[in-house]
């Protein structure tokens, strides 16, 4: 078996299907170990879905399927894979950063937060739902937009974890 | 007339709502699960939002997300399309004091035709024959009494829901108490309410339906019936319109009172009566759904009326330019095959990727389906895939057009009951139109 995207790909999406949590095989002197992450159920603000893919690095192989694995390895952990936490959104509704309009943000890019902490409020239906940090660390990227509508699902905040 | 619809449903629905809100040039709004991201109606969809996780309590039935995404995308109205939320007069009731209008009957009117036995007190009054039956059952005593003054068999039934829950044939005395109390506490589990009634069962009975619409202004409109026997565990598999078991007589006559009864409650929109007829032809009333049907096309077919069109403009206050349908006559034949994904032979629901889908098309083929090749069908919902729908100048023409349309429909990657739909169109009893509710049971030697 080659370590080539395509493969892996498909294999990613094998697994997905089937809820299988952990994988390892070995041939031909190339050993992959792949495992999911699987969201904590009633995770309030955490993961929302599917945790990112962390691939095992490979027994002593070819340089052509080395590098295929570290390149896959590599856009894994772009996709926060491990040491941060993309907070999504658990309802649909409006995004606001700040307590009252004319309030500084609950948390700005390298704030520090621990969990608990309020990160921003997400309006539904005429009430006001406080969105907290699950984990400690600082916050490196916020995606959604004051004031804009939010779906469900959707990415808020990315904390690097402490 | 509205700016923007928002669609609470899925899969075919979805995109029937979508296709009248095109041609009407209303925006749309298409809410969805996660897995449904890729729908067809939600790509095709002026805006979409993503209102949860696959499980269908948390997103098409999960009102609140669904009331927030039509605040926050402005939304002046919803369609609730069938199943899921459309027969729930909580939700129609939450959606006027949103100020949204819901597209449907009033929450009161759907109160009163959604409940089994209130209908049947309405049906009463307006002379709608009903099955001898009873009110709601207080004990096993007063079944038996009851069940005795009907005559036996009689058959049990959920005040609730239907579907073939809390459902119990009972036979003698003897075996009332404990189909009372099963009956009961199916009752419960399926819909939070163990009420049980008990009717007159017909061993053999066809299922026939008709269609109504109705606008605010005091327009009421019977655009006949559909005849639906070929079922399976209370689910419809094979529906057309007209029934070959009805007359011109009596479907006028059934009109003249549907048409009162629907007129003087007060019912708004499009709703569908349903009637068992027994091996006399006599027809009894036994619920009514307050909400557009799946089957609706073969009646769109027959009348050439766009309805869920209709029901959209409806609800926004117009008034309706129907002619008189009274006289009128219904245009050759149409015929429904629902097909699923599901084994032919076990039933077994199929969900999965489906790598290759080819429906029929030519004259007077007309498929309505929200899936295409490369569609991963998810597990969380119903297996309806699409609706293979056929109009003929005859009977005879629709049952040939639609072997026709059914040899050219290729689906790979996932199983579906086409072999199931082949195998009925040449049974003899389907073929000479005397096919009962039993008729699927026979052919596929499995019970209910």
């Amino acid at each position: 078996m080659s370590l080539d995207l395509d493969k892996l790909s498909a294999l990613f999406e094998l697994l997905a299907e089937k809820d299988i949590a952990e994988f390892e095989h070995e041939e031909g002197g190339v050993r992959v170990r792949v495992s999911r992450q699987i969201a904590m159920p009633g995770a309030m603000a955490g993961m929302g879905g599917v945790g990112p893919w962390v691939v095992g690095s490979p027994s002593p192989a070819g340089p052509g399927q080395t590098a295929a694995a570290a390149a896959a390895a590599q856009s894994a952990s772009d996709d926060a894979a491990g040491d941060s936490l993309d907070v999504t959104s658990p309802f649909v509704g409006s995004f606001y950063r700040s307590p009252s309009p004319d309030a500084p943000p609950f948390v700005e890019v390298g704030s520090v937060v621990r969990p608990g902490q309020t990160l921003c409020i997400i309006e539904a239906m005429k009430l006001m739902n406080e969105i907290e940090a699950e984990c400690a660390g600082t916050v490196t990227e916020i995606f959604a937009q004051n004031g804009k509508s939010v779906e469900y699902g959707q990415k808020l905040f990315r904390i690097k974890k402490a | 007339m509205f700016k923007k619809i928002l669609i609470a449903n899925r899969g075919e629905i979805a995109l029937r709502v979508l296709r009248a809100c095109r041609e009407l040039g209303i925006k749309s709004v298409a809410v969805h699960s996660e897995v449904d991201a890729r729908a067809l109606h939600v790509r095709f969809a002026d805006e979409a939002v993503c209102v949860g996780p696959a499980a269908a309590s948390k997103s098409y039935l999960n009102i609140p997300a669904i009331i927030s995404a039509a605040e926050v995308t402005g939304a002046d109205a919803i369609h609730p399309g069938y199943g899921f939320l459309s027969e729930n007069a909580e939700f129609a009731r939450i959606c006027a004091k949103c100020g949204i209008t819901f597209i449907g009957p009033s929450p009161e009117a759907m109160r009163a035709w959604g409940d089994k036995v209130t209908a049947r007190t309405n049906a009463a009054r307006f002379g709608l024959p009903l099955l001898s039956g009873s009110a709601v059952l207080e004990s096993a005593e007063h079944a038996i009494a009851e069940a005795n003054r009907v005559g036996y068999p009689v058959i049990l039934k959920a005040s609730g829901g239907g579907g073939g829950r809390g459902m119990r044939v009972v036979r003698s005395d003897a075996e009332m108490p404990d189909s009372f109390a099963s009956a009961r506490r199916e009752a419960e589990s399926g819909f939070k309410n163990p009420d049980v009634y008990c009717e007159r069962f017909v061993e053999r009975p066809r299922h026939i339906e008709f269609q109504v619409l109705a606008d605010q202004h005091g327009g009421v409109w019977t655009l006949g019936e559909r005849e639906c026997s070929l079922q399976r565990r209370h689910q419809k598999v094979i529906e057309e319109a007209p029934s070959p078991a009805m007359t011109a007589e009596r479907r006028q006559a059934m009109a003249e009172v549907i048409r009162r009864a629907v007129r003087e409650t007060g019912y708004t929109s499009l709703g569908t009566l349903e009637f068992l007829m027994d091996e006399r032809g006599d027809l009894y009333f036994l619920e009514m759904n307050t909400r557009v049907q799946v089957e609706h096309p073969v009646t769109e077919m027959v009348t050439g009326l766009d309805l869920v069109a209709l029901q959209i403009r409806a609800a926004a206050g117009q008034k309706l330019d129907l002619p008189d349908t009274r006289n009128w006559h219904f245009r050759g034949h149409a015929i429904e095959c629902r097909i699923n994904a599901e084994d032919p032979k076990s039933f077994a629901p199929w969900p999965g990727l489906i790598t290759e889908w080819n429906p029929p098309g030519g004259a007077g083929v007309r498929v309505d389906s929200g899936v295409y090749g490369g569609w991963r069908v998810p597990p969380d919902y119903d297996s309806l895939l699409a609706k293979l729908i056929v109009h003929g100048a005859t009977r005879a023409e629709a049952i040939i057009r639609m072997r026709r349309a059914l040899d050219e429909f290729i689906v790979s990657g996932i199983r579906t009951n086409i072999e199931l739909h082949k195998a009925l169109l040449v049974d003899r009893e389907v073929v000479e139109g005397r096919m009962t509710t039993r008729t699927i049971e026979r052919i596929t030697g499995k019970g209910h």
